[in-house]
């Protein structure tokens, strides 16, 4: 899914050239996605700021595939700036990329992050540094919207391109690359808890037993079955007009279920497997309870 | 690493105690009356609680799953208050090869860095226990009892260990639980008397190694708001031309945050229970091996004691015989020198397969259960369409 408000920005690749000289080129940027742990760090990293500072800013990692550019995971870096002068914490950077490196051997650097939604010449010397870091690869920049400028906290994506007659470091123009949220099946079971106490209350969540989790997963499809069968039948009685998305989506959907197994296949199927599951379970409680009475009798010797 | 910010808080307080607010340093705060209760130095308010930040969390995650199916574990950085254990950081340790002492100490020097690193962004640099991630449920092992046990001693509250079941997570339960040692357990281990007299007198099974403590998950408020920004509906600016329709969204928006996939509701549960279930075998394999050893020992000890034995009555018999004929008997040897009995061999390992088998077993009920669940409701749905 994407993040923040989609940008108007039309972002053009200069074409892949096949010659010569641009024969070991590494392929062109055209997308990021970005893991929530990432973004995670980022504003814990925000809130965990000193009180003068406006903006952290801190190094990207990831990997590269094709010309997508994948962060997974962010560290803080030390950095200060005024308006005529910044510094970035070069040996903290790289302690950190160490210790980082020694977990995950895979994870290179692939960028930098700020908060804040504004670019400026500092920006651009940040961003020429961290292009020395990532050479051949161009070097991202995400920005993590912490003031709401555009009443969300947004995330965008940059790549730079070096303006001017003369390349100087702090002149270069950042374009927009678009940026989506990737989790993984395990990934997707935290945020759910996440965003559990983000709406409660409370803002408290607990890890729930199964049971729940099924029965809100349950609750939850038949909420939108309903939906759909108040809708079709609106439209069947010409309350509404139809919405030929809908209807393909709704097709799509529907026919993706596999092959007609039939009442009879369907019920054989149901039955054997639930025949493995019973002897399972009957097993397993076989042994939990030999296990006890084993430990027990380690007692009584 | 042990001072935290409640004796931070302390000692503070313990300044400004006798002679009140002039002296006290501006720098420093004075504390609010209604906190001063709060105020736990020596680690005397018991933990009802463990709360986990959601950065954390996610952390873990990540950890767990990159090393899947390898087990990992990690340092979890936060602070105790009024009860509540708050874990709002973490980091992963590099991982060390199995039953190898020297793994032990590039470890440490690695925390030791990262500490030193987290501390100069203003990170929690507070060490308060540590996670372990696991497969299927069975997270009992000597290494983890005793990392457990080496922060029962450094740590304000003994320190707690997370186990995060990456199997079960992916399969849409998320599993976290908190725990730590029990008094009679940490009594056998420091005494190191795992051996039947030990474990008879503290009544020690496998099911009184740990003790659970409940866990609530937290976000700081900074992360809230963004996940309500990521379940907001994104509205696409593009201009209605290029798409001929107006798509879904003349249906009422969802509620839902992010989009929902419902692993859960997923009926094969079949490769994971063969997977546990050979789990379960390997553990009886190793179990079996493990109780087969422990009786080698008993059959040696009771050798070398009917042994022992047999040599004083020989030599009662020898020296009565001596007697009656006149001779000065001949002095009684130690017999603990003669003949070495070996100690009794420790009980720990073959409990704590017992309780992996427990574990893996536990897992298993727990996945057929909910499958028994959704099998017969995919049934009463299939009979009724």
């Amino acid at each position: 899914m994407s993040l923040g408000r989609p940008s108007q920005a039309v972002f053009l690749q200069p074409p892949t050239a096949t010659s010569a000289p641009f024969a070991n080129r590494p392929s062109p940027v055209t997308s990021v996605t970005v893991h929530p742990i990432a973004l995670f760090s980022i504003l814990d990293h925000y809130l965990r700021r000193d009180e003068k500072q406006d903006r952290v800013i801190g190094t990207l990692l990831g990997s590269r595939q094709d010309g997508e550019v994948e962060v997974k995971s962010a560290f803080a870096v030390l950095h200060a700036e005024t308006a005529e002068r910044v510094a970035v914490d070069m040996d903290y950077h790289r302690t950190m990329l160490e210790l980082h490196q020694r977990i995950n051997p895979r994870e290179v650097i692939v960028g930098w992050y700020s908060t804040g939604g504004n670019l400026n010449n500092n920006s651009a010397l940040i961003q020429g540094f961290y292009q020395h870091e990532t050479a051949p690869h161009p070097a991202i920049h995400l920005s993590l919207d912490t003031d709401a400028t555009d009443g969300q906290l947004g995330v965008k994506t940059y790549l730079s391109a070096p303006v001017g007659v003369t390349p100087k470091l702090e002149n270069c123009v950042f374009t927009p690359v678009p940026c989506t949220l990737r989790y993984t099946n395990v990934e997707k079971g935290g945020l759910d808890l996440l965003s559990n106490a983000a709406s409660s209350s409370t803002h408290l969540a607990h890890p729930e037993r199964e049971m729940e989790e099924l029965e809100k997963a349950v609750t939850d499809v038949v909420g939108m079955l309903d939906r759909v069968l108040s809708y079709v039948q609106a439209v069947l009685k010409g309350e509404r007009k139809g919405d030929p998305a809908v209807g393909r989506y709704l097709l799509d959907t529907l026919s993706a279920e596999g092959p007609a197994l039939g009442r009879k296949g369907a019920e054989a199927l149901i039955g054997s497997q639930l025949q493995d599951t019973i002897m399972v379970s009957y097993l397993a409680s076989l042994v939990r309870s030999q296990v006890e009475v084993s430990s027990r009798l380690a007692l009584v010797t | 690493m042990a001072s935290s910010m409640a004796a931070a808080l302390a000692a503070s307080q313990a300044a400004a105690a006798p002679v009140p607010a002039a002296p006290v340093q501006p720098a420093q705060e004075v504390i609010p009356a209604s906190w001063a209760k709060l105020v736990d130095s020596e680690a005397e308010i018991t933990l009802r609680v463990v709360q986990l930040d959601g950065l954390a969390v996610m952390k873990i995650m990540k950890h767990s799953r990159d090393a899947y199916p390898s087990a990992v574990n990690g340092i979890l950085l936060g602070l105790d208050l009024d009860g509540v254990m708050e874990v709002s950081n973490c980091f992963p340790l590099p991982a060390g090869r199995e039953g190898e002492e020297e793994s032990v100490r590039p470890s440490s020097k690695y925390q030791a860095s990262m500490l030193r690193a987290l501390k100069e962004v203003h990170g929690d640099d507070n060490v308060v226990g540590f996670y372990q991630s696991t497969a299927m449920g069975a997270f009992l092992s000597q290494s983890f009892l005793d990392l457990q046990a080496s922060h029962q001693k450094s740590l304000r509250h003994g320190g707690i260990a997370l186990v995060h079941d990456v199997s079960r997570t992916a399969r849409g339960n998320t599993s976290l639980k908190a725990f730590r040692l029990t008094q009679a357990f940490l009594g056998a281990h420091k005494a190191r008397k795992f051996n039947v007299q030990g474990l008879i007198e503290r009544g020690l099974t496998f099911n009184n190694i740990l003790e659970e403590l409940p866990l609530q998950i937290h976000n700081t408020p900074l992360l809230d708001a963004f996940l309500l920004t990521l379940a907001q509906p994104t509205v696409p600016h593009t201009p209605a031309s290029l798409y001929p329709t107006s798509s879904l969204s003349d249906l009422p928006p969802t509620n839902q945050p992010l989009t929902p996939t419902y692993p859960i509701l997923n009926t094969a549960s079949t490769p994971a229970l063969t997977h546990n279930l050979s789990l379960v075998l390997d553990t009886l394999d190793d179990y079996n091996q493990e109780s087969s050893n422990y009786a080698y020992h008993q059959r040696q000890i009771a050798r070398e004691k009917t042994r022992a034995e047999a040599y004083t009555a020989k030599r009662k018999e020898e020296n009565a015989q001596r007697v009656r004929e006149g001779l000065p008997p001949l002095p009684e040897e130690d017999v603990s020198r003669l003949f070495k009995i070996p100690p009794e061999p420790s009980r720990l390992e073959s409990m704590l397969l017992l309780g992996q088998l427990d574990g893996y077993s536990k897992t298993l009920e727990d996945v057929t259960g909910a499958s028994m669940v959704k099998i017969y409701a995919a049934k009463a749905g299939a009979t009724a369409a």
